[in-house]
């Protein structure tokens, strides 16, 4: 007997979900954190302009990309910390399987810590949205997150077996997520900015298209090499 | 050795001729001069990281373990050409525009995120040992160097672009006596990169014989 | 480990003892396609090892002294989760069944941190036997299962017939002499003891096994 990979992708994912359902560690901190971090943005940042629109898209941003770095260190946590890791790797499931199945999860993750934050860092920091903006928010954020998610399941999986992983996850993690974040926010910007400039949001949801079909490419060339031993 | 040398005489030749020799530049006077060395070193940093690259390919490839020391040293050079190009590019902003940094410079801010994803190269390097630590090297590599472009064109694309462009359609945006120097500190560079790596590849072959000599000697007298 | 060349016989019941430190879980893991060996070549049920892994891997159970289940999910979303991983068909009735036979049927829908240790471990023994699987690889199964758990692994051992095989990695040497037909000893990465359980006395055994291992 053997298992599609759709199938195998699907019970990995149901897993996730579940199990983030049952313990809710994950969301709720990241929630919360992500919350503090916009306020501490606006104390160190928004009190001093008259005007937070210009900076409402780069705040959204920063904020999600710290609070995806809290994420996406909570992955492959319960595998770890209960030894079932060796459970996964010894079924006949594909590691790439096992990648994709860890990004997608971190993709719903990210999309339901974004229902929270850009509605409440609209609230806070952008005068005159309007509601015809929520479409393309909700696709730059579909696209920064399968950015996110790709890149972060990739290098978390190259964490999961050092001591000083909490350190060791930001410190690979970040760097490769500034291209992110100066693009999702020049996108976010574009919509809610001052000025609206189709063009330019357009440009930059390409650049976060290819960023992430790059990376995915590169972790489908090397997966093989960085779970096993 | 021939190859130390003859970058001893190359690195030599383009320090003399670029300060001394080359026509000085009616804009921005002498500070202009260190502008070559700036990118021919930023160059010299990219081909480092691309040896890096290619060397962890072949590493996961072949699994021999030269390629790991190959693919640990270039990055190790690269980024501290790297570090060198921050350097030479703010002195030499702080010469042109009379400051030290300038946010809108994409060339300077790509090198502040490169140095910072070979860095972090060397922290998860530290992370792991043996086996895994070669092959999270080599893979880190190929992602990091795969990420250099993309963290350029991030920049750029978000930012005005303002640095001045070394190299035209027409040919090389200096005078052609500059352009001659330009391409000797450049072939300096690359030789100094090559030594370097050379030198450092031999110390780790000799440290490794030795080391495993001590393991016999114990072995015997065990 | 070094120069370990073997071949192990289809169908039959092998025990591996030795000091720690020995190399027993190393071996173990090899066979489970957890590590790769440096150098030589491992074959597992007739697949050759990497290329063929996760053929191999569906014809392997994997045991340790850890149960390898999630804590925070029930008995029944576990092995719901490890039989759709083997491609088990018609879960709903091959779950429950599963669970029959290592008598948690009643706690099927608790999570398993409430589980005691025993309870915990013979989870794993469901999981291990979900997709009957035709090489078991225990690593001190018996660590941490109660008498009840204990003769339920018994009983699983006792079933690996012809077609089938197992290896059990164990400290105590009398069971190693009760439950298997053949035993290696290792020491410091090398076998250097292989004989037939038939023969063998718990003392008898027990002498040679101080005299190879120092």
């Amino acid at each position: 007997m053997s298992a599609s990979h759709v199938a195998q992708l699907v019970a990995l994912l149901r897993k996730d979900l579940r199990l983030e359902l049952r313990t809710r560690e994950t969301a709720v901190s990241m929630g919360l954190f992500a919350l503090v971090a916009m306020i501490i943005f606006q104390f160190a940042i928004g009190q001093r302009a008259d005007e937070t629109t210009p900076f409402a898209a780069g705040i959204m941003w920063a904020t999600i990309a710290l609070t995806a770095v809290l994420g996406v260190g909570r992955t492959w946590v319960p595998e770890r910390e209960q030894r079932v890791l060796d459970a996964l790797l010894v079924a006949p499931v594909s590691r790439l399987t096992l990648l994709v199945a860890r990004a997608l999860a971190l993709v719903v993750y990210l999309l339901a810590v974004e229902a929270v934050v850009v509605p409440l860092a609209v609230l806070f920091f952008v005068r005159g949205a309007e509601p015809a903006d929520a479409p393309l928010i909700a696709l730059v954020c579909v696209l920064a997150d399968l950015c996110i998610a790709v890149v972060g399941a990739f290098l978390a999986s190259m964490s999961v077996f050092s001591r000083a992983r909490e350190l060791l996850l930001p410190v690979l993690l970040l760097p490769s997520l500034v291209p992110v974040v100066i693009t999702a926010s020049g996108a976010t910007h574009a919509v809610l900015g001052p000025a609206r400039d189709l063009a330019e949001f357009r440009g930059y949801c390409v650049f976060l298209a290819v960023y992430a079909l790059i990376f995915s490419l590169v972790a489908y060339a090397t997966f093989d090499h960085v779970l096993d031993d | 050795m021939v190859l130390g040398s003859a970058t001893a005489v190359l690195m030599a030749a383009s320090v003399i001729g670029l300060f001394l020799v080359a026509p000085e530049d009616t804009d921005q006077g002498a500070i202009q001069r260190i502008f070559y060395f700036h990118v021919a070193i930023a160059i010299g940093s990219m081909i480092a990281f691309l040896v890096a690259c290619v060397a962890g390919v072949l590493y996961l490839r072949r699994g021999t373990r030269v390629w790991d020391d190959v693919g640990a040293v270039s990055a190790g050079l690269g980024l501290l050409f790297s570090a060198l190009t921050v350097v030479t590019g703010s002195i030499w902003a702080k010469g042109a525009w009379g400051t030290w940094w300038r946010w809108d410079d994409p060339r300077l801010v790509t090198y502040l995120i490169v140095i910072l994803l070979y860095a972090a190269y060397f922290v998860l390097r530290s992370s792991a040992e043996g086996d895994r630590r070669e092959r999270y090297s080599a893979v880190y590599a190929i992602f990091a160097f795969a990420a250099v472009p993309l963290s350029f064109y991030a920049v750029r694309v978000a930012e005005s672009f303002i640095h001045p462009v070394v190299f035209t359609e027409n040919g090389a945006n200096m005078p052609g006596s500059m352009l001659i120097w330009f391409v000797v500190a450049q072939v300096g560079v690359v030789g100094l990169f090559a030594t370097l790596l050379q030198l450092e590849l031999l110390q780790r072959r000799a440290q490794r014989a030795l080391d495993d000599l001590k393991l016999r000697i114990e072995a015997l007298a065990a | 480990m070094a120069g370990v060349d073997l071949h192990l016989a289809w169908g039959g019941r092998v025990a591996v003892v030795g000091p720690n430190g020995a190399g027993k879980s190393t071996l173990l893991r090899m066979l489970a396609t957890l590590l790769r060996p440096d150098e030589g070549t491992l074959s597992v049920a007739g697949h050759p090892l990497p290329a063929q892994a996760r053929r191999a891997r569906g014809l392997i159970g994997y045991l340790g002294h850890d149960p390898l289940v999630y804590l925070d999910l029930t008995a029944w979303q576990n092995l719901e989760l490890f039989g759709a991983l083997y491609g088990v068909p018609r879960l709903r009735e091959a779950v429950p069944a599963a669970l029959a036979r290592v008598g948690l049927l009643p706690r099927a829908h608790d999570a398993v941190r409430t589980f005691s240790r025993g309870m915990a471990q013979r989870l794993g023994i469901a999981r291990l036997t979900l997709h009957a699987p035709e090489l078991l690889l225990l690593d001190e199964p018996y660590t941490g299962l109660d008498a009840a758990g204990g003769r339920l692994l018994d009983g699983v051992l006792a079933d690996v017939g012809a077609g089938r095989g197992a290896v059990i990695v164990t400290h105590e040497l009398d069971r190693a002499l009760r439950l298997a037909d053949e035993v290696l000893v290792m020491r410091a990465g090398r076998v250097v003891l292989r004989a037939a359980t038939a023969g063998l006395t718990p003392d008898g055994f027990a002498r040679t096994y101080a005299e190879v291992t120092g």
